[in-house]
């Protein structure tokens, strides 16, 4: 691979190294943090029952059926909010920080100003964004395998790989949203407030509509009902939901590389 | 493309930016190993036209290229024979000189490491801090730096020294006549008027997205003002002083005679060579005049 191509990417990497971290180490202080008070729960008939007076409702909206069970645990204190939720943001964060951020700075001039495609430019950072994440994701894996394995989870080990690499894609998903959005328009507080709020709002669509019979058909349009609608952490998942996180996240990837050939670029 | 083609070509340039009208139909020729001086006041269009060069911009209407490339089409092409400093110029904070002139040489597709040592030393620049804890001047360095390093058949310095010492905007004009002597082109932009005078072949000057002026420095010395003044050892001969051409505000005061002079200086010799004149003074006139009448009087 020649220089050009690796510098592509490998530039903006070098420039995620120190948010990569900060992500990397705040994701795994967040699981250590709720693995380990585990051991606490387990066994606790009391918190189960209490769990139980409260309306159906309330227990499906904030994922608190089988509480007391290992994957009851984690699916409420982590997975079915928080560390998705978080991988999203940091997707968003780190993408319009390599695109439209950069941009709109002016800090991209010198390097468009250079013998390269700017389609390229915006590829390479893509890319390095998704490396960036992957890097999180891999982090966190480790991070999850090694607290289950220290309190004794008895999490299956492919679904927990299942559930991570969903998390990814799903973050995949809205940073290449937050691409494509750079890729139109460079202007930072547009990319992370579309990119966040769509998160949000999928997230809220995924654990609120259920609760409707009117609105429940709906939360299949949501992305996390893709990637969490099978129940990762206790059944196989289906190899549609990958595809329905990574293919979307492929078209609008090349949507803002498209449409970043077709505009002015922003000056400082 | 033959060596008489010119090297930045462009015909009727219009770039509008919503409803601001930034640039308003631009012709320009700059003819290969000129230094050509683009001159103007802030706002008046000039990194604007740049950026269209470079094809950051798309051009409203018109075209603009280099070397008979088009800047939209063939960017890629047409950049890889050009080296440009930005007029505002962000650099990313986070990477020394060194490692932020290695990722552009990367890009570039290398350079020669011997050449970047060589002209940080001329530009007493330090490469190996951060970029963030330099100076502005010295960040503007990092920037002629890189402009100077790459084999460039085109230079496009846009205020390129803006935060430089006097002695660095001298190590930066020998850096542009070196560039030019090795065949580059050079196109030259600032509202620095003395830089350009001292570097620039031709000038063309931009006001309100119009071209005001286009000639050599010369050309247009010749249509500023200059102030006269003549002391005749006899009476003056007022009436014929008053009748010549180009002549404003002639004054006769005793045997002293002062007008200013906005066009040739020759009907003036030829009748003062007939009378007896003490001495006389005409004050050179410099870029600065010359666009200041063309910026405040000229027609928009």
């Amino acid at each position: 691979m020649n220089a050009r191509i690796i510098e592509l990417v490998g530039g903006p990497l070098r420039a995620m190294r120190r948010a990569t971290f900060w992500w990397c180490l705040g994701l795994a202080a967040l699981v250590t943090a709720t693995i380990s008070i585990w051991p606490a729960f387990k066994g606790s008939s009391g918190l189960s029952q209490a769990i139980d007076q409260l309306p159906a409702g309330v227990v499906q909206a904030f994922g608190l059926a089988d509480f007391g069970t290992p994957a009851g645990f984690l699916r409420a204190n982590l997975y079915d909010f928080f560390v998705p939720l978080l991988i999203v943001i940091a997707a968003v964060v780190l993408a319009n920080g390599q695109t439209a951020s950069e941009e709109a700075s002016g800090r991209l001039e010198l390097y468009l100003a250079q013998p390269i495609d700017r389609r390229a430019v915006l590829l390479g950072r893509a890319i390095a964004a998704l490396v960036a994440l992957a890097v999180i994701s891999v982090v966190l894996l480790i991070v999850q395998l090694g607290a289950d394995a220290a309190v004794g989870l008895g999490i299956d080990t492919g679904y927990l790989v299942s559930t991570i690499a969903l998390c990814a894609l799903l973050g995949a998903l809205h940073g290449s949203l937050a691409v494509a959005i750079a890729g139109v328009r460079a202007r930072p507080s547009l990319v992370l407030g579309v990119g966040i709020g769509v998160g949000v709002a999928g997230c809220v669509v995924a654990s609120l509509f259920p609760l409707s019979d009117v609105l429940a058909p709906w939360r299949h349009i949501s992305p996390w009902d893709w990637a969490f609608g099978g129940n990762p952490l206790e059944q196989a998942t289906d190899l549609w939901r990958y595809g329905a996180l990574a293919v979307p996240t492929v078209i609008l990837t090349a949507v803002g590389v498209f449409a970043v050939a077709r505009r002015d670029i922003s000056g400082a | 493309m033959n060596a008489a083609d010119p090297v930045v070509q462009i015909d009727g340039l219009v770039k509008h930016y919503g409803k601001v009208e930034a640039v308003r139909g631009i012709d320009l020729r700059v003819a290969r190993g000129e230094v050509f001086g683009f001159l103007g006041p802030n706002g008046s269009g000039k990194s604007t036209t740049i950026r269209c060069l470079l094809g950051l911009l798309r051009p409203t209407a018109g075209r603009i290229g280099a070397f008979g490339l088009d800047s939209t089409r063939d960017g890629v092409a047409l950049r890889r024979r050009l080296t440009y400093v930005p007029g505002e110029l962000r650099l990313p904070d986070r990477l020394s000189g060194m490692e932020f002139v290695a990722s552009i040489g990367r890009l570039r597709g290398g350079f020669d490491p011997a050449r970047r040592d060589q002209l940080a030393e001329r530009l007493r620049l330090d490469l190996h801090r951060h970029l963030r804890d330099l100076s502005s001047g010295n960040r503007r360095k990092v920037a002629l730096l890189l402009a100077f390093l790459f084999d460039a058949d085109l230079l496009v310095l846009d205020e390129p020294t803006i935060g430089l010492d006097p002695l660095m905007q001298r190590e930066f004009l020998a850096l542009v006549r070196e560039a030019r002597a090795a065949g580059a082109t050079v196109f030259l932009s600032s509202h620095s008027l003395s830089e350009v005078q001292r570097a620039a072949d031709r000038v063309a000057i931009l006001r309100a997205g119009k071209l005001v002026a286009q000639g050599t420095v010369a050309e247009l010395r010749g249509r500023a003002r200059q102030r006269i003044e003549v002391w005749f050892e006899d009476d003056p001969p007022e009436a014929e002083l008053k009748a010549l051409p180009d002549l404003v505000d002639p004054v006769v005061d005793d045997h002293r005679f002062t007008a200013t002079l906005s066009g040739s200086i020759q009907p003036l010799i030829a009748l003062l060579a007939s009378h007896r004149v003490g001495s006389m003074l005409v004050e050179e006139p410099d870029l600065e005049e010359a666009f200041l009448d063309l910026y405040d009087g000229g027609p928009a």
